[in-house]
């Protein structure tokens, strides 16, 4: 169903420059910023990204960083595109940001969107969060090994659920490149709640989660497998990485910020001044600590450096052809001229 | 769980969030999900409980507000009110609006109390089940309540249809909802995400209505009157028990699964009703089982909706996952462990929707009378307002001008399907239902590796269908002896 959107700019805006302009008018020392910053969030409020942003904000006011309010705006739907081409769009003055993961290469890679990282200006990477790959309980799988192999033997058979076209379906795609010969069987489940309904369910073989997706799951009957992380995580010391078990596939999720192309040089760094502060808050820290985020912060030059590699990992991927889905758009049509041939009959025998 | 409502602060926390709750329910142009995404960075500077007391009040109030505007204007303030309108407003305009809203509201507190006792003592077996539907199941499931369309309202069999298919049809533009592809868009990036709900709706229901009423020979003269009680006597309730605990017990497992929600439910409790009712050729004319099966499901799919979330950390409706997001920011862990660790927000969640259904009983009723008097309020006056409202909360919900337009042009539509004597609460929910049939249908395909089989051999999915078909194909008795007035 098409979520009934939950965009709250009108409102706040006013709202937000009401209160701007009677208390902090006088706080500001240069011309940037001259109100609010607007962060484009590409997701459904109360979503992983959603949570992350506002986490952000929160901060920023609590700890009074920028004279001005952050606004969150949310332009949900088709898997961040709407959002991330609105904020491509957007003047580039510094005003209004995009807050967005690795769905930002993936997207483009998956050929829904056809601009990418190098149509913004990357501010910042914030924090990192590890992939799980996941099974059911029920599962005869004990190790990630056994059901690579199982793949490989019966190719096509065992079903990954995945959100398609986003990171959590080329994590899976990685895991596939990681073992020659491997292949699963996707299907579209959606977000992180949905997957483990799926696979709790039986309806889907395996799925990935990010790590706070698992710590919020694990208790629901679902059993990891192997962490796709270089090194084991922090937090579940006992679970194997992928490497270990003879999978050669790395890949996690990073934060990205990103300005519109054309943004000013000094209004970018007053925007990566302003994150890394905020990073560095205790609030930003603990509740990261909650969500089992790395608290990693990248500008400058190790950024574009990181933007490129991740843009490049994701090259060597092959996507093979979905699986042939009925019109329906058509078959619709069909039934509609039926349904109107029926009426008019019934009009006429009357 | 008393003593948190013992509190006088969380008790007026909870009464505020219904109240506004019922205020943007009733207001056609503005929903529940608007409301609480608004609120919620507000609760963040409040303690957790108290920000979910707010949050859950509000939800329980939206849902039961829609019925107001329903009833009284024929305009759902909220999409799970649209079966609402089909007795509601008939009764409403034969001189009864008071017993009309007496109704609703007393359905409405009795569903959400048996949704309450499930959410309370069911979650984890109901959350299990819900599970247990995979995407053949959901499809299943939807293809049915399609099927029930054909029964909707006053109208044929096949105008019931043929408004439900249009309704099909209108939700193709814009992304494919498993695949992510455009297709019908014509080039205009604004039907990206195609028509959005809200202006549908509120041009179909609110703008249709009033050209009909603006267009039709007796002008403005059909008008609400009447000043009767809303006190329903107990004997009506006991003899509509059996209706009160189907409705309630199927919108309650129908919000367990995830994004069918209160239209699916308060539709089904419907027909249900109307299959066995003594007197199914009442409903669409002002049926006192019709109203009473559509509130009491949608308020029953609240409690519904929350089941997966406390059980499972799984929201099971748009709202559902604005308050997953509440519970992050709080730094609470959704999920199976909330139970333990977290038992404060488990019984504030639990305990508020009790409250709120108690609160808003209570509200309703004392002030229908008034809130009757609304709708003798002279239509020239009532009118531009309805009209504002609408513009404001089509605009609002994107800042997009778009979605004015689409409103203005869905009001068109519902104008000249009225003339046709096509049900529009078929339309809107063949419009609300296509993208989650596409969408289920579309995985188990993937899964399947496009074998349809499953459809047919998964049992639950298998009696889904076979339902489905026998509704369709089954005459039902007397239905030829009901011819329709002709279309001029």
């Amino acid at each position: 169903m098409p979520l009934t959107p939950i965009r709250m700019r009108p409102f706040l805006r006013f709202a937000v420059s009401l209160l701007a302009s009677l208390c902090l008018g006088a706080g500001a020392k240069e011309a940037f910023p001259e109100k609010a910053i607007t962060v484009i969030v590409p997701f459904a409020a109360g979503g992983g990204s959603d949570v992350f942003v506002r986490i952000f904000q929160e901060a920023i006011r609590k700890n009074q960083l920028c004279p001005f309010p952050i606004v969150v705006k949310n332009l949900a739907g088709a898997g961040g595109t709407i959002g991330s081409r609105a904020a491509k769009e957007a003047k580039p003055d510094g005003h209004t940001l995009l807050c967005l993961h690795d769905g930002i290469y993936t997207a483009q890679h998956y050929g829904n969107a056809d601009w990418g990282p190098s149509d913004f200006e990357p501010l910042a990477a914030t924090g990192r969060s590890g992939v799980v790959v996941a099974v059911s309980e029920s599962s005869p799988f004990e190790s990630l090994h056994d059901l690579m192999k199982e793949a490989i033997r019966r190719p096509y058979q065992y079903v990954f659920g995945t959100n398609l076209g986003a990171p959590n379906h080329y994590s899976a795609l990685f895991l596939q490149e990681g073992m020659p010969g491997a292949k699963f069987r996707f299907t579209q489940t959606g977000g992180g709640a949905k997957r483990l309904a799926q696979l709790k369910g039986g309806h889907v073989d395996l799925t990935g989660f990010s790590v706070a997706e698992y710590e919020q799951f694990k208790a629901a009957g679902i059993r990891a497998l192997a962490t796709m992380s270089e090194e084991r995580e922090p937090s579940f010391p006992n679970l194997p990485t992928a490497k270990e078990q003879g999978v050669n596939a790395v890949h996690g999720l990073m934060q990205f910020w990103w300005a519109p192309k054309g943004t000013p040089e000094p209004r970018l760094s007053y925007l990566q001044n302003l994150l890394r502060q905020t990073m560095e808050t205790d609030f930003v820290r603990t509740r990261l600590g909650n969500l089992h985020m790395e608290p990693f912060f990248q500008v400058g030059e190790p950024l574009l450096e990181t933007v490129r590699s991740r843009s490049a990992n994701l090259r060597g991927i092959t996507l093979e052809k979905p699986t042939p889905l009925p019109p329906l758009p058509e078959l619709v049509l069909g039934v509609v001229v039926a349904c109107f041939f029926f009426v008019w009959r019934e009009g006429k025998m009357q | 769980m008393i003593d948190l409502f013992a509190n006088p602060l969380i008790l007026g926390l909870a009464l505020l969030g219904t109240v506004l709750g019922i205020t943007v329910g009733a207001v056609p142009g503005l929903t529940g999900t608007m409301l609480i995404a608004l609120s919620l960075p507000l609760t963040f500077s409040m303690e957790p409980v108290s920000g979910l007391v707010l949050l859950v009040g509000m939800y329980v109030g939206a849902v039961s507000g829609g019925l107001i505007s329903a009833t009284l204007l024929r305009m759902p303030g909220t999409p799970a009110a649209v079966m609402t309108t089909l007795d509601g407003y008939p009764m409403a305009i034969s001189g009864r609006p008071g017993r009309a809203l007496g109704l609703g509201v007393g359905a409405s507190l009795f569903g959400g109390l048996v949704s309450w006792v499930a959410l309370w003592q069911l979650s984890e077996p109901m959350a299990d089940w819900s599970t247990k539907l995979g995407p053949f199941e959901l499809f299943s499931l939807v293809i049915l309540a399609l099927a029930l369309l054909a029964g909707v309202g006053d109208a044929s069999r096949a105008r019931g249809l043929l408004a439900g298919s249009l309704g099909v049809l209108v939700a193709m533009p814009g992304m494919h909802p498993a695949t992510g592809e455009l297709r019908w868009t014509f080039g205009f990036t604004s039907l990206n995400e195609g028509f959005r709900l809200i202006p549908v709706l509120i041009g179909m229901f609110a703008i249709g209505k009033i050209l009909v009423d603006l267009t039709g020979k007796d002008g403005l003269v059909e008008k609400v009157s009447g000043n009767d009680s809303a006190w329903i006597e107990p004997g009506l309730w006991k003899s509509q028990l059996l209706n009160l605990f189907r409705s309630s017990g199927l919108g309650t497992l129908i919000g367990v699964l995830p994004g069918v929600g209160a239209n699916i439910g308060s539709l089904a409790a419907y027909m249900a009703a109307k299959r066995t009712s003594d007197k199914p050729e009442d409903f669409g004319k002002g049926s006192e089982e019709g109203i009473i099966a559509s509130e009491s499901a949608n308020n029953a799919t609240v409690g519904g909706a929350l089941i997966p979330l406390i059980a499972l950390g799984v929201p099971g409706s748009v709202i559902g996952a604005v308050l997953l997001g509440a519970l992050i920011v709080h730094g609470l862990q959704p999920g199976p462990l909330l139970f333990r660790q977290n038992p404060d927000a488990v019984h504030a969640i639990i305990g508020t929707v009790l409250v709120a259904n108690l609160m808003m009983y209570l509200v309703m009723l004392v002030c229908a009378r008034w809130i009757a008097r609304l709708s003798s309020v002279s239509k020239k006056i009532l009118f531009p307002l309805v009209t504002a409202c609408c513009i404001w909360g089509a605009y609002a919900l994107n800042g997009l001008w778009f979605d004015v337009g689409v409103m203005l042009v869905f009001g068109l539509v519902g104008w000249r399907m009225e003339k046709a004597q096509l049900p529009l609460a078929a339309f809107v929910i063949g419009f609300v239902l296509a993208p989650v049939a596409e969408e289920n249908l579309c995985a188990g395909l993937m899964a399947s590796g496009g074998s349809y089989f499953p459809l047919v051999t998964r049992p639950i999915s298998l009696a889904l269908l076979i339902t489905a078909v026998s509704l369709l194909v089954w005459k039902k008795k007397g239905s030829a002896k009901s011819p329709r007035k002709n279309t001029p």
